[in-house]
């Protein structure tokens, strides 16, 4: 019997990760290797900021259904507020506000494109400097659900039409 | 003056009158022999007349065998002209180049209307307004450009904003 079994997979549009972080950059004599997280940006940093060594003090791994979610990046001082208003075309549009302690050092609206990472200069922190890294990626663990999905019905004999939205 | 041979002639066929076939059959010696002959003259005239319908009759065979070998040979040229005429006509190949040409541009203008070079900023990061506190940060002053390599990062960059003691880079 030969019949098409729709799923519906959610378009990349609608499962996106995204990754919020508040880094350290410093020239330190031994670097410590990049968190993987930055791999992707390491020589960007690099150029763009002149130090040798990223440390990721506090993140958030969002998955973005709606795109009007909100959350938090911590660390020990600072914390990232972040407010998704909607998703456009170009990505998701965004409200951040940097909290230091309970005073907001900074606040920008922003449209995140899904293939362009947004990268925020903070303040002087002792001998480094605050970075605030916002990058959107594709929410990996739907992917393997998709994946599962699929080989199911695959070894079903299901022959499966992927919808988009 | 008619001659013997015509005279003979015309008795064979028939074709005296009384009066010259009465002269004519007492001026021959031997009329018995004569008739004999005569009769012998119709055997083979009537012979002769019918190998000659037989061989009008095989002449029609050969022209009837040459009309249906022309016949023939036309059909096999127009079969042939049929054979290698192909479907690919010098109009049908103008027509299908005209068609495949304006489906490709057709293509191409869809394509580019979905691709639009001035929708490139589209999918960098924008940043729409941005603010520091003045009090805290009086001299504060930010600028937003664009990575130059294939990131694509978009950046927020701040000056003058209050230095913070190395503790809050604690986790």
């Amino acid at each position: 019997m030969f019949f098409t079994l729709a799923i519906s997979v959610a378009s990349a549009d609608a499962e996106h990760l995204v990754w919020s972080g508040l880094v350290i950059a410093e020239n330190v004599p031994q670097p410590a290797p990049i968190p993987p997280e930055l791999t992707t940006l390491e020589q960007t940093l690099k150029d763009l900021f002149g130090y040798n060594q990223f440390e990721v003090i506090g993140q958030s791994n969002k998955t973005l259904k709606t795109g009007e979610e909100d959350w938090l990046a911590n660390s020990k001082y600072f914390g990232l507020h972040v407010d998704a208003r909607g998703e456009n075309d170009a990505g998701y549009t965004l409200n951040l506000k940097l909290y230091k302690e309970n005073d907001v050092l900074l606040e920008t609206d922003a449209n995140l494109s899904k293939s362009s990472p947004l990268v925020i200069k903070g303040p002087q922190v002792g001998s480094g400097q605050l970075l605030l890294v916002l990058v959107v990626k594709d929410d990996e663990q739907a992917h393997r659900r998709r994946h599962a999905v699929l080989d199911c019905a695959s070894m079903l004999g299901v022959r499966t039409t992927p919808v988009t939205r | 003056m008619k001659t013997f041979e015509e005279k003979w002639t015309a008795w064979l066929d028939g074709q005296l009158s009384d009066k010259e076939l009465a002269e004519f059959e007492a001026s021959l010696p031997d009329l018995e022999a004569a008739e004999a002959e005569k009769r012998d003259a119709l055997r083979l005239g009537a012979f002769l007349k019918e190998q000659l319908a037989a061989q009008a009759m095989s002449n029609e065979e050969f022209f009837s065998h040459q009309l249906h070998q022309r016949i023939a040979h036309e059909r096999e040229d127009r079969s042939r002209d049929r054979g290698t005429s192909t479907w690919w006509t010098i109009p049908r190949l103008v027509w299908s180049g005209a068609a495949a040409l304006a489906l490709f541009v057709i293509t191409t203008v869809v394509l580019m209307s979905q691709h639009q070079p001035g929708e490139q900023s589209e999918y960098l990061t924008q940043i729409l307004n941005s603010r520091v506190d003045p009090a805290a940060n009086p001299n504060a002053t930010i600028y937003i450009f664009e990575s130059k390599n294939d990131n694509k990062v978009t950046v927020l960059w701040t000056e003058g904003l209050q230095s913070l003691p190395a503790d809050y880079a604690a986790k």
